[in-house]
């Protein structure tokens, strides 16, 4: 019940400065903007030998980017809005709902805008040319990987939260940082393999490098890296897996210390900006 | 008041908003993050997504250069477009207001200072794009490049001392404005890509947004035929040009409108209206 009345308040904060038609043009725009520069740069160069396929794989991970940046960023902002501009984080902190299930509950929001957008940008690809066998998707192993990206999503939402909490004034950058570092290092746009050695290195230590990886392999039949092409489909799924755990109790641990410290050193209701 | 001193008051508020928008940029390092390093980032994925395509490799510097402006574009709406609606959230709009200078010189001071900061923090988009990512480029005129800079930096503040007045008049919306002015300005400017792929689209976008004439000029300045321009050099200097007397004369008139509408409601200047 909790979880439901913090994701109704996020949705009257996030929206009531327009009508939701006006509301959802405006929250589309920056995804549906994204996925035109990647065509614009496809067709420039689509007569010398780039290749559609290729060019399909680094859309349909950029469409599902938009998870990562929504989510991820959205619940580092909900902290700096909280605390800078509404003032009120101190009250939700001592409220009994709690910090992490309130974050929980905005995040909800976050999580149906991305999806809203994903399909949007997945139909504008499919208008102009990215399609796919929906016979040859594996299904399976598609519902396997699609939900552990998402829980990868909203655990590192909670550590750029707890990082928020403990930034008052470069909460912003930090957020926007992240994730235009996930969007370089997570080969989004790219295959990790054209990463410097050590970056690539980093990059499996990500679960959504699998995610993006398992997406195209199990929607469009075949991945874009050629380090990661060699796994079986199983064994993909495991890594994606493993990573995402990993994340969960890094996570779990890292929102609650980051909270404490920020209860300790004052930074709850520590207003920098307006 | 004599115009002489006139003039003088109005030059010294442009340094003055100057110095502020230099200073307090320095004192501020967390911006150099999302100022210059992160287009930088963004810049550099495209880059890699050119390469991934075994694109030729003009196409990378096309978007190294691309990259290099965005930041500019950046600090139009956020540094320029959303100043005035800073100021209103932190009480000193109204101080703006009663002050005895020309506002066109304090959005001008403001446009000074952005560009030299700007500037300089473009040179982390220099360093990853052609010393990192060693994306190619020729020898080019530095006379012809400085022009078309001036003219572009011209045409582009204008446009964001605009867009600090009607910001300003659309609220808590300043923000949102702010943020979908983004992606689909870089698309419609053909900031990763030449604008001529755009067709009559990108002809008719270049018409409005100084952003894709300039970075387009730039790039057929430094990378001559590899650039596939939309138009001649030239053509596209004078454009901006006109765009930049057209851009500062409308700031001006909606500046005074602005002006006139905080006097007679007395609302636009406060905090949370």
């Amino acid at each position: 019940m909790s979880l439901r009345a913090a994701a109704t308040l996020g949705w009257r904060i996030e929206s009531n400065w327009a009508d939701p038609l006006v509301f959802v043009v405006y929250a589309l725009l920056r995804p549906v903007g994204q996925a035109l520069i990647l065509s614009g740069m496809y067709w420039a160069v689509a007569g010398q030998g780039a290749s559609p396929e290729r060019f399909a794989a680094f859309y349909l991970a950029n469409a599902f980017h938009e998870y990562v940046v929504r989510v991820l960023i959205g619940m580092g902002w909900v902290v700096v809005e909280e605390r800078e501009e509404y003032e009120t984080l101190r009250n939700v902190c001592v409220s009994p709902i709690g910090l992490p299930r309130y974050l929980a509950g905005r995040s909800l929001v976050k999580f149906a805008l991305a999806t809203t957008s994903v399909v949007i940008v997945l139909g504008i690809g499919w208008a102009i040319g990215v399609r796919w066998d929906f016979g040859a998707v594996r299904w399976g192993w598609l519902a396997l990987a699609l939900p552990l990206g998402l829980a990868a999503t909203l655990f590192a939402g909670f550590l750029v939260a707890g990082l928020a909490l403990m930034m008052p004034r470069a909460a912003i950058s930090a957020n926007e940082g992240i994730a235009i570092g996930l969007y370089l290092l997570c080969g989004v746009i790219f295959p990790v393999d054209l990463l410097p050695r050590g970056l690539q290195e980093l990059s499996l230590v990500l679960p959504f490098t699998w995610w993006y990886e398992a997406l195209r392999r199990f929607i469009l039949g075949a991945g874009a890296s050629e380090r990661l092409g060699t796994l079986s489909d199983g064994s993909l799924v495991l890594a994606l897996a493993v990573t995402t755990a990993l994340l969960g109790v890094v996570s779990r641990w890292g929102f609650r210390a980051l909270e404490r410290s920020a209860r300790r050193s004052g930074r709850i209701d520590q207003a920098t900006l307006f | 008041m004599t115009a002489a001193s006139r003039i003088a008051l109005d030059l010294r508020a442009l340094r003055a908003r100057a110095y502020v928008r230099i200073v307090g940029s320095i004192r501020e390092p967390a911006w150099v993050v999302s100022d210059a390093v992160l287009p930088a980032f963004a810049m550099a994925a495209f880059v890699l997504l050119y390469r991934a395509l075994g694109a030729p490799r003009s196409y990378e510097t096309v978007a190294v250069i691309g990259g290099i402006l965005s930041t500019y574009w950046l600090n139009v709406l956020w540094g320029m477009g959303a100043q005035l609606y800073w100021e209103k959230q932190q009480g000193q709009l109204a101080l703006y207001f009663a002050a005895p200078c020309s506002r066109m010189s304090i959005l001008a001071g403001m446009a000074l200072g952005s560009i030299l900061i700007v500037t300089v923090r473009s040179v982390i988009g220099i360093v990853i794009g052609f010393l990192v990512l060693r994306v190619p480029i020729g020898a080019f005129d530095p006379g012809a490049l400085a022009l078309v800079f001036v003219v572009t930096m011209a045409a582009l503040y204008s446009l964001g001392m605009l867009f600090s007045s009607l910001f300003l008049l659309y609220g808590r919306e300043a923000w949102h404005l702010c943020n979908a002015m983004v992606e689909p300005v870089y698309f419609l400017s053909g900031m990763y890509f030449p604008l001529r792929t755009l067709g009559a689209l990108g002809a008719v976008a270049a018409g409005i947004i100084p952003l894709g004439l300039g970075t387009d000029a730039m790039r057929q300045v430094l990378i001559g035929e590899a650039a596939r321009g939309l138009l001649p050099v030239r053509t596209e200097v004078a454009l901006l040009a006109g765009l930049a007397v057209v851009l500062f004369v409308s700031a001006r008139g909606a500046l005074a409108y602005i002006e006139r509408l905080s006097k007679h409601e007395g609302r636009l200047t406060q905090r949370w209206q």
